[in-house]
């Protein structure tokens, strides 16, 4: 079971996709973070996040996609998750955090629902 | 197919030492021919048990026991820290919509065991904290 946690970003049209890899903890959510920090400051408002290869996360690293909701919600953007495992998917739910984000079953999905 | 089996482990403090709780549940499900996604809650409820028994044990307890009995129906999560404790009831309940502006977004595992278990069960006091955490699994 690797579940080294790794990601890679792409631009399309100003909009934001970032796709992650194995486990998201406190490493993996800082890094989502940071990635995310680093187009914000260039004016990107619009985030997909691709959890399709992380079957695994916990609530801390979920605490950092909160502070990405909030920087987006403050500057009227938008972020959407795609590729949701189930258990994954419950797990925001119960935290509410599609009260304040979408979700989408492929990032061509999100990426159109803009 | 086989019937119950349990793994007894004592996990260090270490980084992401939750994993190898993980990587044995996987191996004893597939033992039992449990599919994957039948045990895909389980693993963010025995992560989010972990995590928590370290954070509750404080610096000076620097491990955490943790067992699982697993059959095709249903698995026993238990978890022990050897903490200081602490009152389950005066632990806020999250709430999203205060979380956003708010410095402290975490505090999320107790809501999440409990919401997303068959039967949680919490025991706390001097000596350390115990949660058993009951997931059906068919």
């Amino acid at each position: 079971m690797d579940q080294e946690f790794s990601l890679t970003s792409e631009l399309r049209d100003m909009r934001l996709v970032i796709a992650t890899s194995g486990y998201v903890n406190n490493v993996g959510g800082g890094a989502i973070s940071t990635e995310f920090g680093r187009h914000f400051d260039t004016g990107v408002r619009e985030v997909v996040i691709n959890l399709a290869q992380s079957k695994v996360v916990n609530s801390i690293g979920m605490s950092f996609l909160l502070e990405i909701l909030e920087k987006l919600h403050e500057a009227g953007g938008k972020l959407i998750f795609t590729n949701l495992d189930p258990a994954v998917e419950k797990m925001l739910t119960i935290m509410g955090i599609f009260n304040l984000a979408g979700k989408a079953a492929t990032v061509d999905e999100a990426l159109k629902s803009f | 197919m086989a019937g119950a089996v349990t793994l007894k482990i004592e996990l260090p403090k270490i980084p992401d030492i939750e994993l190898v709780a993980l990587e044995g549940l996987d191996r004893l499900a597939k033992h039992l021919e449990i599919p994957p996604e039948k045990v895909g809650e389980a693993k963010i409820l025995i992560a989010e048990a972990i995590i928590n028994g370290f954070e509750h044990g404080g610096n000076d307890n620097d491990r955490v026991d943790v067992e699982f009995t697993i059959d095709p129906k249903e698995l026993v999560i238990f978890v022990r820290d050897y903490g200081k404790g602490f009152e389950p009831s005066d632990i806020e309940n999250p709430d999203i919509a205060k979380k956003p502006g708010g410095r402290n977004k975490r505090g999320w595992g107790l809501k999440l065991m409990e919401s997303m278990s068959d039967d949680f069960r919490i025991e706390s006091g001097p000596a350390g904290t115990k949660i058993t955490i009951k997931k059906l699994l068919s």
